[in-house]
Parts: structure tokens; C-alpha cells; sequence
């Protein structure tokens, strides 16, 4: 089924081989009147409420920020890494099983660095706050929905990643980590956005048009739900801002921020629909 | 929205009541009953679950540790009761 996909499985992989490991240099205590993530970035950015903070209170929000994004690239990570590692050599994977080897353990790779700076600084990972629900998808759904997801949750923290590795203003350990994940999803971005385009069209011309927008609508859901673990109210009172629930809804409706979210949504449905994921007739 | 400390138990029902139809707007409050199956039914879908979460945390006035979360936390309004605001292990 993926047959075309083995050149570009290939080339990834020798590129992946030859990219030599970089290391990061850990400061032993960090001095939080630094900026971790690009203040533009912020989920406060744009609200009366962050103009009003001073510098200090705004770059101590940007470490919070910096652990809630690291940490909900775990949570990202890690179901990405366990249906990977179900996807090795599993039927109709063969061709590609070989990128998926050094995906996985790229993944891993960021996983470890991201806790590590979570626990060293700030003591903790924050807790993920999903709860799974078993859902009645085919295993041709399944395996769309999870590469869909992954670029998606991918398009979404690369946003942040590039933005961040290019600031001058960050901390140099905030810098180094956003530069190291950005060069490594950037081969994992060209895999799964070929791979999900190969595989919407192996299964979706068979589907009805309730599967397709069931499938879509899933997506799109998951979007949505990966932009709300930006706001998380456990920042806010970490960041010592009064009352965290209901600065989180602040945020979450601010229009400088409903903006930003629709504008890089955008982006990803883009590349969403340049993979073929049409919207089940809903246009 | 006034914080759980101040909020009745009826009162707390009423607003998880008011979300979820809020969600959904297959069902009405006529409709949905505290014992309902908010997720059999499809009330509120795995991706709703966060903002559940979130509008339980404000309602209790306190984080959730939701590693401690069994599938029937969420089983419907009753359960919710139970385990979050009346003596569950999260109460």
C-alpha cells in the first residue's frame, strides 16, 4: 500500500543516521528573569490583563509557559511513540518501517529532554488533564486518525518551536530545546504529511460520506482540544496571577488570541487538505 | 462563575446539567437526566472531556489528579457527583 513511500522512508533514514546528536548544555539552577518562551507566544499576550503584569511577573509567566509546552509535548509524545512502535512491521507498513524506527526514537529522544527540563526547574510535569474514551473507529480510521493527529499536533508545536529557536531574547537552554526538536520535526513532518496524504487516498475514496466527516470532525476536535492545554490554570497560579479559572477563560477568549489560534489554524487545515483530508462534503 | 465553595450540590448539578446540553445540542434539559449515560450516548465526546475537567476544577475550587480517573467518573451527572463533590475518591 505505501509503496511510494519508500523512497522518501529511505532518504529520511540516512539523513536521520548521519545527523549527529547535539547536546545541550544544563545549567545546574536557572534565573527565572530570563524569557523561556517568546513573549508574542504567550497565552496572555494581546489581554489587558498581561499589560498590566510587570517584566518580571511577565517573563515568570513565560517560564510556567515554557514547562506547560514542554510538558504537553510529552503527553503528545507519548501516544505518538506507542502507535509507532504498533505500527512496526505491521501490515501495510513494511515499506516504511525503517523511518519509523528512528521516528520513534527521535520522539523518545525529546520526551527525555523535555521532562528533564520540567523536573530539574520547576520540580514537576504538569498533569495532563484528557481522559481517553474508547471510540469505535476500523483500523483504517485509526491509523488515518493518528498520523492526521500527529501532523497536526506536529504543525502546532513547530509554530512555537521556530519562533522560539530564532528569538535572541530566550534563555539559551529555552533556545537550544525549541532548535533541537524544530530540525528533527521537520523530517517527521515531511513523513507524516506524505503518509497521511497515501493513506487518505488507500481508504477515504471507499468511504461513505457520514466516515468521512466522522473522521474529520475527530481531527478537527483534536485540534481544538490540543489549543486548550495551551491555557492551563495551573500556570496562571504557578505565575502567582489571581484567580487561575477564570484568567484561563480571559485568555481562551481573548480576540488578540482567537485570532492567532484562527490564523495558524489555517495553516494546518491548509496542509490538511493539501494531504486530500476534504471535509466529507460539508463545503 | 462563583467558585464550588459556594455553590449547593443542586446548584453544581444544575451547571454540569447546563454544559452539557450546552455541548450537544441533540438533548435538552428536559432531557437529560442526572442518570443518563452522558457517554454511551455520546453526550459529550472523548475530545470534551478536557473541558469537563476544567469546569470540575472550578466547580470543586481544586485540581483533579487525573491519573486517579476511572471511566465510570464520568458515567453521567450522578457519577460525577459522586466521585468529585460527595465523597468519591476526588471529593
Amino acid at each position: 500500500m505505501l509503496m511510494k513511500m519508500a523512497h522518501l522512508s529511505e532518504h529520511l533514514s540516512t539523513v536521520s543516521e548521519a545527523a549527529p546528536v547535539e547536546s545541550i548544555d544544563w545549567p545546574s539552577a536557572l534565573d527565572l528573569d530570563q524569557w523561556f518562551m517568546a513573549p508574542e507566544l504567550l497565552s496572555l499576550h494581546g489581554c489587558e490583563l498581561f499589560d498590566a503584569l510587570d517584566e518580571k511577573t511577565r517573563k515568570r509567566l513565560s517560564f510556567y509557559e515554557a514547562v506547560n509546552f514542554f510538558s504537553l509535548n510529552i503527553y503528545g509524545e507519548k501516544p505518538l511513540v506507542a502507535g509507532l512502535a504498533d505500527r512496526l512491521y505491521a501490515r501495510g507498513f513494511d515499506e516504511v518501517s525503517r523511518y519509523l524506527h528512528h521516528f520513534l526514537s527521535e520522539e523518545n529522544r525529546h520526551m527525555q529532554y523535555f521532562a528533564r527540563f520540567c523536573h530539574s526547574y520547576a520540580g514537576k510535569i504538569y498533569p495532563e488533564k484528557k481522559f481517553k474514551i474508547p471510540a469505535d473507529h476500523s483500523q483504517a480510521e485509526e491509523d488515518v486518525i493518528f498520523f492526521a493527529q500527529a501532523v497536526v499536533f506536529e504543525l502546532l508545536v513547530d509554530h512555537y518551536n521556530a519562533i522560539n529557536a530564532a528569538d535572541e531574547r530566550l534563555a539559551p537552554i529555552a533556545r537550544s530545546i525549541n532548535r533541537l526538536h524544530h530540525v528533527d520535526e521537520t523530517r517527521h513532518l515531511a513523513f507524516g504529511r506524505r503518509l497521511l496524504a497515501e493513506l487518505w487516498s488507500a481508504y477515504a475514496g471507499d468511504w461513505g460520506v457520514p466516515t468521512r466527516l466522522k473522521v474529520r470532525s475527530s481531527i478537527d476536535a483534536f485540534l481544538n482540544l490540543t489549543w486548550r492545554q495551551y491555557y492551563n490554570p495551573e500556570v496562571y497560579g504557578d505565575a502567582g496571577l489571581p484567580d487561575p479559572y477564570s484568567t484561563m477563560e480571559i485568555a481562551w477568549n481573548a480576540p488578540d488570541r482567537v485570532a492567532f489560534r484562527a490564523k495558524v489554524s489555517e495553516e494546518i487545515q491548509t496542509v490538511l487538505r493539501q494531504a486530500g483530508l476534504d471535509d466529507g462534503g460539508r463545503a | 462563575m462563583m467558585r464550588g465553595a459556594t455553590l449547593s450540590r443542586e446548584e453544581i448539578r444544575c451547571q454540569l446539567r447546563r454544559w452539557m446540553v450546552g455541548r450537544n445540542g441533540d438533548i435538552t434539559l428536559e432531557q437529560l437526566r442526572d442518570d443518563t449515560p452522558i457517554l454511551e450516548q455520546k453526550i459529550i465526546t472523548s475530545l470534551q472531556t478536557l473541558d469537563l475537567i476544567l469546569l470540575i476544577e472550578r466547580l470543586r475550587g481544586a485540581p483533579l489528579d487525573v491519573t486517579l480517573l476511572k471511566p465510570g467518573s464520568f458515567r453521567n451527572v450522578d457519577a460525577i457527583m459522586q466521585s468529585f463533590f460527595e465523597g468519591g475518591a476526588h471529593a
